[in-house]
This record gives structure tokens, C-alpha cells and sequence, in this order.
């Protein structure tokens, strides 16, 4: 059974002072399975994010709904846990407090939340800075504090908005590593939204392609790369293979929305 | 000199002393060397003896100790109403909505204007001087505090969402924390204000506060008092800012840059 469902979700925004309304998002169908990592690729504005949001339970959908376990998503809760593009630790608290954010809202024993925040903060590799304000941190310690803290809730599925987006190339490839050996050892449920090609066929198993705005998902691709997987796959040919059809899938799709307005 | 670079510390001192001994200087300079008439402008040596006589002769600490207690006594009955008033009202739509335009208009209206009237309902005691710096400050910090804690940064509150929380643990663990370094500044600016309240409250209809000693002085023609009296509430007002300044530096110290 699927884990999370997306049934024919729509998303129109009301138009501007008696303009005619903007269709972000057409009626979308996508099932994540139990332990998928989805990849959800398209070019910016074709409403990945807005999808995102709703599974999140941020936005409302203005047709459709989306199924957790088989219960409408109404409102956003701890069971979807989110990292966004831009940084949101809360920078009054240390990094500690941070990732015990959610454990604290559940009312979990002070002990119990240290061991899980202890966890994480190894899993991440933030050892040593379990005291420091998020300000005092670069923007790749911030996005791997900020998916600890996402991870510590221990979510159903974990929703990823172009979360190294904002952060160098080196750092990136070094956060995508990181995130997919978490993956690969704990077994968790990913939608991830970016438009970064190589990105997604290096991290997901299935990669769907969203259309221009309003968007859709256009193709949806299964990448059958082994696990675990280094980091020299990239240079592989069947790596290429990949990238080079997603890359002329979603070309297509780029110059549409560059060509419309 | 170039914009916005920033100057060494102990520039900073020099530079800020400075002036300050400039303007005492141009001071002494005009009184002094008799370019100004005495019965208007008291030199700096004749203030000093003036405050001197004040201070020692005529008691005038209790007036200083009357006035801090008005200062802080109407501002700490401001700030008790007026913050939890903005926190809800900044929070909480309808709220705001249903006060918002009432506390708008009020704060148009002159504190200083209401004098003769409470004059009138509370007579010239402490009460009616708590009551102008109340009005003086409430509507403004409800306003400034509503809109910091309306200000609150989105991705912030939808984080916190999707990590579970609810309304209240939204306000509690993301608008007030988030607000507070805001809030306490705002509190040091109303604080600033409620100084100039006060005097004003003295002026009229009071038989004790620093605001009281300058009118008398008025009447005796002591411009030495009158400006010793200002200079005063100039110095008070300066080192309960610095204090303030430093208790939210040692509150809030993930706030500075």
C-alpha cells in the first residue's frame, strides 16, 4: 500500500484585484510507496513547491486531497516533517534546542529528548556544536541542523523543498551524500522537490517530471542505480544515460516557461 | 572617511566626550565672556553652584527620587497592559481589527491635552501624574508591539508547523521569542518618552518633582536651577538607557549581529 497518496490535487490562486485567477498547479496524481525516495523535478514556477505545501499541509488544495496512511491531510502536523529552501532554525535556540523543538511540543521526558537530539546531532555530523546559535553557523550547518531536527520527530515522510538550493557546489554534493546515507541506513520515505537534474537521479529512485506552469507531473521515471550509492556514480554511463533523457524531458518544459509569461 | 565603515572603539569614546566638552565650552564661552544677559542664560559655574545649593540646602533629591518613581510607576503600568495587549493583537487578527483603529486614533491624542482633565478626575496627586504618562505611552507601545509580533518571519512559524505545533505553542515558542530583542527596544524607546511626560505633568499643578523645581525656578528667575534640572533629567535619562541597552544584550544575545 501506498504511503502517501496524491489524488488529482489542484491548486488555483484567486486573481488580483479582479484579474482572472492563476492555475498553479493542474490536477496532479502521484502514490509514494513505503521507503521511496521521490525526486520531484521541474523548471521554477511549475508549482513543485505548492505540491509540497500541501502535502505539508501549509497550503490548502483547491481540488483533491493527499492521503497519509489512508487519513486526509487537513492541517500540517509532526507526522510530515519539512525542510525548506531558506534557513528557519529558530535562532533564539542552539542547535540543540533545535532539533528537540518537536520532541518538546510532544511533551517528551527532557533525557529521552537529549538521547534522540544526541542521535541526530552524530547522525549529521555536529559534534561540538550542540550549544551554538544557528547565526553562528554556515548555511551547510544550518540546512543539516534543520533536517536533525526534521529527522528527530521521526515523521512518517520527510518533505524536502530544495533544501541545499541556497548552499554552494561542494557543499551540496557533500549534503546529498549525507542525506542518502540516512536514507540508505534508516529506511525513510522522501519527496524532494528541486530543479536540479543531476541532483535527483543521484538521490532518488523515482524521479517525476513536472511540466511548465501550470504544472503537472509529465513523466515518471524509475532510476535503478544500486545502493548504497557513492558518489562516483555520477561519473558513470548509466548515470549519464539518465541525466541526459531527464535532461531533454524537462528542456522542453524550460524553454515553455521561459517562452510564456 | 568612507560610508558606513566603522570607527574604533576608543574613536568612539573620543569623539562622543568631544562634543560634549564643545558644547560646554561654547556655553561657558557665551556666559562667561558676556555675550549673553545673565537674568536669561545662567553660566555653567553658577548652575553647578545652583545644583550644589539644590542638592544640599533644599532637598531636591527627593524630588529627583519622586520623579524616577512617577517615571517608572506609569511606565511600568503601561508596559504591564500594553505588552500583553500587543502580543494578543499581533497574534490574533480579530483582535487586532476590533482594537486596532480605536488605539490609532487614541494615540493621536496629546497626553499633555488630557492634564486639566485629570486634573479634574484625580486631582493633583500621584494618580493624575501615572495616569498623563500612562496615556502618554499605552496606545503607542500596543501599536509597535502588535506589529513586531505581527512581524513575526513565516518560515519561521510554518517550521514550527510542520514540527507539530499547535496555536498556543505557536505563540509561546515562536511569536514571543522571536519579538522579545524588539519588544525590549521598544520598551527603552517608550521609556524615553515617558521622561518628557512627566516633566510636563510636574509643570502643572504638582508641589513635588524635578518638573515642580523648575517651575518655582521660573518664578524666581534661577535660570541656573531651571537648566540644572534639565541637565539632570538629561543624565537619569542616559544612564537608565545604557542600562537598559545592556540587560537586552545580556537577555537576548542570539539577536546581535
Amino acid at each position: 500500500m501506498a504511503r502517501l497518496l496524491i489524488e488529482e490535487v489542484s491548486r488555483t490562486f484567486p486573481g488580483m484585484r479582479g484579474g482572472p485567477p492563476t492555475r498553479a498547479l493542474e490536477p496532479t496524481s502521484l502514490a509514494v510507496g513505503d521507503n521511496d525516495f521521490i525526486g520531484v523535478l521541474g523548471p521554477s514556477g511549475c508549482g513543485k513547491s505548492t505540491l509540497l505545501r500541501i502535502v505539508a499541509g501549509l497550503e490548502v488544495p483547491t481540488t483533491g486531497r493527499v492521503l497519509l496512511d489512508g487519513v486526509p491531510v487537513t492541517a500540517p502536523g509532526a507526522d510530515r516533517g519539512m525542510v525548506f529552501q531558506s534557513y528557519t532554525l529558530f535562532p533564539w535556540l542552539t542547535v540543540k534546542e533545535n532539533i528537540c523543538f518537536g520532541l518538546r511540543e510532544k511533551g517528551v521526558p527532557a533525557a529521552e529528548q537529549a538521547r534522540v537530539a544526541a542521535h541526530y546531532i552524530a547522525r549529521v555530523g555536529l559534534e561540538g556544536f550542540e550549544g551554538h546559535y544557528p547565526k553562528t553557523l554556515s548555511g551547510g550547518m544550518q540546512q543539516r541542523t534543520a533536517l536533525a531536527r526534521a529527522l528527530a520527530n521521526e515523521p512518517k515522510i520527510l518533505l524536502l523543498d530544495e533544501p541545499f538550493g541556497a548552499l554552494d557546489n561542494q557543499t551540496r554534493s557533500l549534503m546529498q551524500e549525507l542525506l542518502l546515507g540516512i536514507w540508505e541506513s534508516e529506511r525513510k520515505t522522501v519527496l524532494f522537490v528541486t530543479h536540479d537534474i543531476e541532483e535527483a537521479v543521484f538521490l532518488a529512485n523515482r524521479v517525476a517530471i513536472m511540466t511548465a506552469r501550470p504544472g503537472r507531473i509529465k513523466t515518471d521515471v524509475a532510476i535503478e542505480l544500486p545502493h548504497p550509492r557513492h558518489y562516483t556514480v555520477k561519473t558513470s554511463p548509466e548515470f549519464s544515460a539518465y541525466k541526459a533523457r531527464l535532461t531533454e524531458d524537462i528542456r522542453t518544459e524550460s524553454i515553455r516557461a521561459a517562452t510564456m509569461r | 572617511m568612507r560610508p558606513l565603515v566603522p570607527v574604533a572603539p576608543w574613536a568612539k569614546v573620543a569623539l562622543g566626550v568631544a562634543f560634549f566638552v564643545l558644547f560646554f565650552a561654547a556655553w561657558a564661552a557665551a556666559t562667561l565672556g558676556g555675550y549673553v544677559n545673565r537674568t536669561f542664560l545662567a553660566d555653567p559655574v553658577t548652575m553647578v553652584k545652583a545644583g550644589w545649593r539644590l542638592l544640599t540646602v533644599h532637598g531636591f533629591y527627593e524630588d529627583i527620587g519622586v520623579t524616577i518613581w512617577r517615571v517608572f510607576g506609569g511606565f511600568a503600568l503601561a508596559a504591564a497592559v500594553g505588552v500583553p495587549l500587543g502580543i494578543v493583537m499581533g497574534a490574533y487578527k480579530p483582535i487586532e481589527a476590533f482594537f486596532e483603529p480605536f488605539i490609532s486614533f487614541a494615540r493621536y491624542l496629546p497626553a499633555s491635552g488630557f492634564i486639566p482633565l485629570l486634573i479634574l478626575w484625580a486631582g493633583i496627586g500621584e494618580t493624575e501624574k501615572l495616569m498623563v504618562i500612562f496615556i502618554g505611552s499605552f496606545f503607542q507601545l500596543v501599536l509597535m508591539v502588535a506589529v513586531t509580533v505581527g512581524g513575526t518571519r513565516r518560515d519561521l512559524v510554518e517550521a514550527a508547523y510542520t514540527l507539530g505545533a499547535r496555536a498556543s505553542g505557536i505563540v509561546r515558542r515562536v511569536l514571543l521569542p522571536s519579538s522579545a530583542p524588539v519588544i525590549a527596544e521598544t520598551l527603552r524607546l517608550v521609556l524615553g518618552w515617558a521622561w518628557t511626560y512627566v516633566i510636563v505633568a510636574e509643570l502643572i499643578g504638582a508641589s513635588s518633582g524635578i518638573g515642580h523645581m523648575i517651575t518655582d525656578s521660573q518664578a524666581l528667575l534661577d535660570t541656573g536651577q531651571i537648566i540644572f534640572g534639565i541637565v539632570v533629567i538629561g543624565v537619569i535619562g542616559l544612564i537608565s538607557d545604557y542600562l537598559f541597552k545592556t540587560l537586552n544584550q545580556r537577555l537576548f544575545p542570539w539577536s546581535l549581529a
